[in-house]
């Protein structure tokens, strides 16, 4: 380290110790399980050892100091199987803290590079996290093994990039079909760009992925010092920790991760004698399980404890003025995200001052995320977090509302069914709509952003909401869905709570995305004086009428039995062109379509239907057998609200989508 | 100093040159939904997002109906465009003439016949001391 000075030398020592220190955390707890494993033992020693000797080396003499303890402490279990005590390893882990704040203190705070802590036990070790005789890089770092430490700035600036190449990409497309007429689905040089651009935006978008497994320690042994300070007995399991997601939204949900894992161990796993007393293990189980599902991450905290005593929350939240009267098990499990509402026996140091839930779902909220709960009375609880993977690209409803143009983050998105006039009804003062047996208040977008419109309009309502709230709002039309690059406003745009950023459209336009928890808390301001939604004038009090296409006989009169049956009226065509030209003299509530068939397929009608103002807001559902993502995307992108697949067809799926978008019975 | 010349209805601001970094002919703006008067949306910049500012709303006095020319600061919080009314002219200003009043402009300059009021961009577009706040 010859030509390095004292500030570079405690650099490097940061970087080794945020490493060591890590992995010392991993190996205790490991070892805490596995007393008997001398080969642990050894490894945690080999740690401490150089852990002293490089803080010699550094100049902090309090951490050489308080390593050679630990060091002792160590060596006094060598040899031993039984030496490994919960105690003992208590004060191991406090020794680790001790260091871990000492070296901080000196140093600033310690930041382990994920890839360096992973997988680096014993038989499987690694080289040394800093090249000796490199100068200190405070940025940008290579570990020697090919890895090198970028700040998450410079790939944010890359993911902007990369999306802008991808707007930019398709505008060049829109050019050559407008003004050289070339089709360029035809040119082979644009769709090898194409494919270029899709593979490099998938490969960055990568790269701020991390594995779950980078933040299980730290929940194992939060789990493990509660489990100790109530004298519990717990089994600390993890699966899919492989499971990868943004590190930006992985590091949003650890203090909440951690809350649900700290409630799970001080208040759903009972004490070992409650335990044997119903029958149950002496030891229970925390169980984190990440999975990927699509474009969502799920993150579970489970527990084989107590269960949420309902009847408690319903006796808490009746005293805070919430009529519980008609609410299931289910409802009221949800009510526990409310801010003081908690469940817990009594108040303790660790969790239940009834605030900390409330919390998880505000900072799941912030991760674009939800968060759901699943218990059952003396057989455990199941807290899941669902955010996607990432935040750079939002999956997002397009609607129009006051002649503008609007994405909605999909997440929010309960459902969209068409307006009736005739169901809407009034709640303290307000106009109210059932979404699933549930009043909904509801309100215009376009009165909640403060946009003119002069015509009422009978455009189709989207719900939205979370575990705490829903609201609807009514819109001129839905226009269909978008991934959206999404960019933040900052400075010096003001900050406004209904939009949460925008996005650059492939013909150059700016798409302004909402914000779903502002919209609703603005509705709900203004709603005791809003206008209720002007009544369209011309519903009445009728039968809902479908319209079936299909060229296929057997299946049309099959739709059409079931759907009369339900209590629908129902018309028919035998192709695309047939009921377009059926439609353009008689409108129907919601348009039932094969996607094969002659004159014009279902994606040529639906398209057609959503550029007929008479017609645009008429639901259509499209039902084939064409299973592909390009072909269903290619459906949702020309308009339809919902796709079933003939494979999965039966009476039950086609009856609820007809209903969820006509807003419930024939 | 050097400076770039805002026409702003009736009258005439000048920018220092070195927060200019270009100017446009009238972008296509959208609007963004309960923002203050001040504000007249997002235009789109090479395909960075870029927030437009009603120049006449910010110094108060009155507010532009027909955007001509954007003038593009480069600010230390990011770009961020002020409305032109007509084209905006470089000129070299000369020793003050008088003090201006608005806590955002640091002086008048003589400009032929005209009275040319400096602009300080990081006051201006400071999001405290923006004059209105009818947001949200």
């Amino acid at each position: 380290m010859a030509g390095l000075d004292l500030g570079q030398v405690r650099a490097l020592f940061a970087q080794e110790a945020a490493v060591r220190l890590a992995r010392l955390g991993k190996q205790l707890l490991l070892l805490e399980q596995a007393s008997g494993d001398q080969e642990l033992v050894d490894s945690v020693f080999r740690e401490l050892h150089t852990l002293k000797g490089s803080s010699a080396v550094a100049g902090f003499e309090d951490v050489s100091r308080i390593a050679h303890e630990l060091e002792d402490l160590v060596d006094g279990m060598r040899g031993s199987a039984t030496a490994a005590t919960a105690e003992a390893i208590d004060r191991l882990l406090t020794g680790v803290d001790e260091l871990n704040a000492a070296i901080e203190a000196g140093v600033g705070p310690l930041v382990p590079s994920p890839d360096a802590v992973a997988d680096t036990m014993p038989g499987q070790r690694t080289e040394e996290p800093v090249p000796p005789d490199a100068a200190p890089a405070p940025r940008t770092e290579s570990n020697g093994n090919g890895v090198v430490m970028v700040p998450m700035e410079r790939l944010d600036e890359l993911v902007r990039l990369v999306g802008e190449s991808a707007s930019a990409h398709l505008r060049v497309g829109r050019m050559l079909q407008e003004r050289f007429r070339i089709d360029p689905a035809s040119c082979a040089e644009y769709t090898k760009l194409s494919r270029s651009l899709n593979d490099l935006q998938d490969r960055t978008m990568r790269t701020r992925m991390v594995p779950v497994s980078t933040m299980t320690d730290q929940m194992h042994r939060a789990a493990r010092d509660v489990a100790r300070a109530r004298n519990k007995d717990i089994r600390w399991e993890v699966r899919g920790a492989d499971t990868e997601l943004d590190r930006g939204v992985l590091h949003r949900l650890t203090e909440a991760l951690l809350h649900l894992v700290r409630n799970a161990v001080d208040h759903g796993i009972e004490s070992a004698a409650e335990r044997e007393a119903k029958g149950k293990p002496r030891q229970g189980l925390i169980r984190l399980h990440a999975m990927q599902l699509g474009s969502e991450v799920i993150i579970a905290v489970s527990d084989d404890g107590a269960g949420i005593d309902t009847e408690r929350v319903r006796e808490q939240a009746t005293r805070q003025g919430v009529d519980v009267e008609h609410m299931s098990a289910e409802d009221l499990c949800g009510l526990i995200f409310r801010s003081r509402l908690s469940t817990a026996a009594f108040v303790t140091d660790i969790s239940g001052r009834g605030v900390g839930l409330d919390a998880v779902r505000t900072a799941v909220e912030a991760a674009s995320g939800r968060v759901e709960v699943r218990s059952e009375r003396g057989a455990g609880t199941e807290f899941r977090i669902i955010v996607p993977i990432t935040l750079a690209v939002l999956r997002c409803l397009l609607v129009e509302a006051g002649g503008q143009r609007f994405a909605i983050p999909f997440h929010r998105v309960i459902t969209s069914r068409r307006y009736d006039a005739e169901a809407v009804t009034r709640a303290e003062g307000c106009p109210v709509v059932w979404v699933d047996r549930r009043p909904v208040r509801v309100s215009r977008l376009a009165d909640t952003l403060a946009m003119a419109q002069e015509d009422p309009s009978d455009g189709p309502v989207v719900v939205l909401g979370d575990t705490a709230d829903s609201h609807a709002f009514q819109v001129d039309r839905l226009v269909g869905r978008r991934d959206v690059v999404l960019k933040g406003l900052g400075p010096p745009a003001p900050h406004l709570p209904v939009v949460a950023g925008a996005g650059v459209e492939p013909d150059g336009s700016i798409l302004v995305v909402l914000d779903p928890p502002g919209l609703i808390r603005r509705a709900r301001r203004a709603a005791a004086t809003d206008a209720p939604p002007a009544p369209a004038g011309r519903h009445s009090a009728r039968r809902h009428q479908v319209m079936v296409v299909d060229d296929a006989l057997t299946v049309r009169e099959l739709q059409r039995s079931i759907l009369e049956r339900a209590g629908y009226e129902v018309r028919v065509a035998g192709d695309g062109a047939q009921a377009l030209s059926s439609l353009r003299q008689q409108p129907c509530d919601l348009v039932l379509t094969d996607v094969e068939m002659p004159n014009m397929d279902g994606f040529a009608l639906t398209e057609a239907i959503r550029s007929t103002p008479a017609l645009a807001n008429v639901p259509v559902l499209m039902l084939t057998s064409r299973a592909g993502d390009s072909d269903r995307q290619r459906g949702l992108d020309a308009g339809a609200d919902g796709y079933i697949l003939k494979s999965g067809f039966d009476e039950g799926s086609l009856l609820t989508a007809v209903n969820r978008l006509l807003g419930g019975t024939p | 100093m050097q400076a770039v010349l805002l026409p702003v209805r009736q009258e005439l601001y000048a920018l220092p040159v070195r927060w200019v970094r270009e100017v446009l002919t009238a972008p296509q703006i959208t609007p963004l939904p309960t923002a203050p008067p001040e504000f007249l949306g997002l235009f789109n910049l090479r395909g960075e997002i870029v927030p437009l500012f009603d120049t006449a709303a910010l110094l108060g006095i009155g507010t532009t109906d027909d955007v001509a020319f954007t003038v593009v600061l480069l600010g230390p919080q990011g770009p961020a465009g002020l409305s032109a009314t007509a084209f905006p002219h470089r000129a070299v200003l000369d020793e003050p003439t008088g003090r201006s009043e608005h806590h955002s402009t640091a002086g008048m300059f003589r400009i032929g016949d005209r009275v040319a009021v400096l602009i300080e961009p990081p006051a201006l577009l400071a999001p405290d001391r923006r004059l209105s706040a009818g947001s949200a």
